[in-house]
């Protein structure tokens, strides 16, 4: 680790790199469905918004998060400010657990990832469905809250191994 | 209970209002900007407008460098796939290519008849420009089926510009910045197209099912049964939303037990689009000229001119059909020459066999007699004691040698 420190740019970048992921993520839109199956969707910037805020990961800054959501609407074409809504309520979620929690585990923190994600999406589409008169099928958001939920695990464990790289 | 209920709300208030070193807003400001500009992004004034394009070309922009790497993966493995079948594909493409030649100049002059009919009917005449666009960025999100291009209000690009992959119909334009547009495909949920179903000339709409085909919605009660599988779907122009006779897809019957349901396959892959075509309208009333008019104002010259063009196109390749026949007509008649000299050779090989037959059995018949002649002569010569007999050589003497010395009496 300390041969990381010494390489100045390089350091910063891997420091950077949750929050460089999570604008790639917005702007590219992946959801590794190349098998195209049918309903298969995750949501990659909520688990990554999640794990870092209640890491309270210094680098994974509110505003940058906020922007971020902002991509997204661009992006997917919801109206604008959805997302950022959505992202900043992740982060106050976070934040909460994190100063109720005094002893974390990461069970615990699963079940309430699906929780506030499924309390989130909800939230999105009475929103999209009621005020912006959007049609959208419900078992998009069910199945897409559900395989967040699946993957958060995944991700959590090779998030651990990057957060161990940088000695946090 | 009340410490708990402390706790809570110190849990809370911590969560919207406190700041670590490193942020600059607090939580709930930000929940507060976020619910500011849903509202405002929904209010239609011009600096919000101004402000959101500028973002959409910024962010679309970003999304499609952010996609290249992503892209270039992709996009290597389906050529790899495509050469694997290209030879077939090729010969494939060939004949369709032949098939489609030959209705082309059909096509054409129909599309003049019908702009002709509809002088006559003293509708308007839409003279349209269809421009290419690049898809920049196609992400198939799993609510909303939308794809970007490269065209905007620079290229005359509206919303409601219809959006075609080579002559079907992909979607419509729902929002437009300077250089970038949306374009919403067919098979969103929220895409409605008025469409005629060919040939039981059934009147619908088509809806997006979110997934990679439509369904037809509002048919009246009791022509569905009249549906058959692989009827064309095309626009009907009704609302003036779409222009007519754009082609979409055909019907397929996917209902189980007896009661048939019908959703309909785009002929467009929406998933594979790279490039688009934008229709650019100009809507014009026609004034109606007068039919004796022959002396040709710019107005009636240029269908007329154009129409002209497409006949004499059309006489073209009739000629060269012609010249074609001609040819192969005269093939047919050396053909038929050559096979008319081969039955006379033959014919005379005939005749020459048979010559050679019967010169054969007339030396049959001779060695017969002679034969005979050896054996029954005796009965049938004239001599002193067979006053009988006939004169050797005589016609009776042969007659009588042939039937072995019988003289009858």
């Amino acid at each position: 680790m300390a041969n990381l420190k010494t390489r100045g740019s390089f350091t910063k970048l891997y420091t950077w790199l949750p929050i460089l992921i999570l604008y790639i993520s917005v702007l590219n839109e992946f959801d590794l469905n190349y098998l195209n199956l049918k309903y298969f969707s995750f949501n990659f910037p909520f688990i990554l918004i999640f794990f870092f805020t209640l890491k309270d990961f210094k680098q994974f800054d509110y505003i940058l998060v906020f922007i971020a959501g902002l991509f997204n609407d661009t992006v997917v074409g919801l109206p604008l400010g959805i997302s950022s809504l959505s992202y900043t309520l992740l982060c106050i979620a976070t934040a909460y657990i994190r100063n109720i929690t005094i002893r974390p585990s990461p069970i615990k923190d699963w079940f309430y990832f699906l929780f506030i994600i499924s309390l989130i999406n909800s939230l999105n589409y009475s929103t999209l469905s009621l005020f912006f008169s959007y049609d959208l099928i419900l078992m998009n958001y069910l199945v897409n809250t559900f395989f967040t939920f699946l993957f958060y695990i995944i991700f959590a464990s090779i998030f651990k191994y990057y957060l161990k790289g940088l000695n946090v | 209970m009340a410490s708990s209920r402390d706790d809570f709300i110190i849990a809370i208030r911590s969560a919207f209002l406190k700041k670590s070193t490193q942020q600059k807003f607090s939580l709930l400001t930000l929940v507060f900007i976020s619910i500011s500009i849903i509202i405002l992004s929904s209010l239609n004034f011009t600096a919000v407008r101004v402000t959101k394009s500028i973002l959409n070309e910024l962010v679309y922009r970003s999304s499609f460098i952010v996609s290249i790497p992503e892209n270039i993966i992709k996009n290597s493995y389906k050529e790899i796939l495509e050469y694997t079948t290209f030879f077939n594909t090729f010969k494939k493409n060939r004949a369709e290519l032949e098939k489609f030649k030959s209705n082309y100049v059909s096509n054409e002059i129909i599309q003049y008849e019908n702009k002709e009919l509809k002088e006559l009917i003293n509708d308007f005449v839409s003279s349209s420009d269809k421009v290419l666009a690049k898809i920049i960025v196609d992400h198939d999100s799993p609510f909303l089926k939308s794809i970007i291009i490269n065209k905007g209000s620079k290229d005359k690009i509206k919303i409601g510009t219809s959006i075609y992959d080579q002559s079907y119909l992909v979607g419509r334009v729902v929002e437009v910045n300077y250089k970038t547009s949306r374009v919403l495909l067919l098979s969103d949920l929220n895409s409605n197209v008025p469409v005629t179903i060919a040939p039981q000339n059934i009147q619908g709409i088509i809806t997006g099912t979110g997934g990679d085909y439509g369904q037809i919605k509002y048919i009246k009660s009791g022509l569905s049964e009249k549906l058959t599988d692989k009827s064309i779907v095309y626009t009907s122009g009704t609302g003036a939303i779409f222009k007519s006779g754009v082609p979409i897809g055909t019907l397929q019957s996917f209902g189980q037990n007896s009661v048939n349901e019908y959703r309909v396959e785009f002929y467009s892959d929406f998933s594979q689009l790279k490039y688009v075509f934008a229709e650019i309208i100009t809507k014009k009333e026609v004034i109606q000229t007068e039919t004796n008019n022959i002396d040709g104002t710019d107005e009636s010259k240029n269908p007329l001119d154009a129409k002209l063009k497409i006949l004499e196109d059309e006489k073209n390749i009739i000629e060269q059909s012609n010249q074609k026949f001609l040819e192969e007509n005269d093939n047919l008649k050396n053909q038929i020459n050559d096979l008319n000299n081969k039955i006379l050779n033959l014919n005379n090989e005939i005749l020459k066999r048979n010559r050679t037959i019967s010169q054969f059995d007339l030396d049959k018949k001779e060695l017969d007699f002679l034969r005979l002649n050896l054996e029954y002569g005796h009965k049938c010569r004239k001599s002193f004691l067979n006053n009988k007999g006939f004169i050797v050589g005589s016609d009776e003497y042969r007659a009588c040698v042939l039937d072995k010395g019988r003289i009858d009496g």
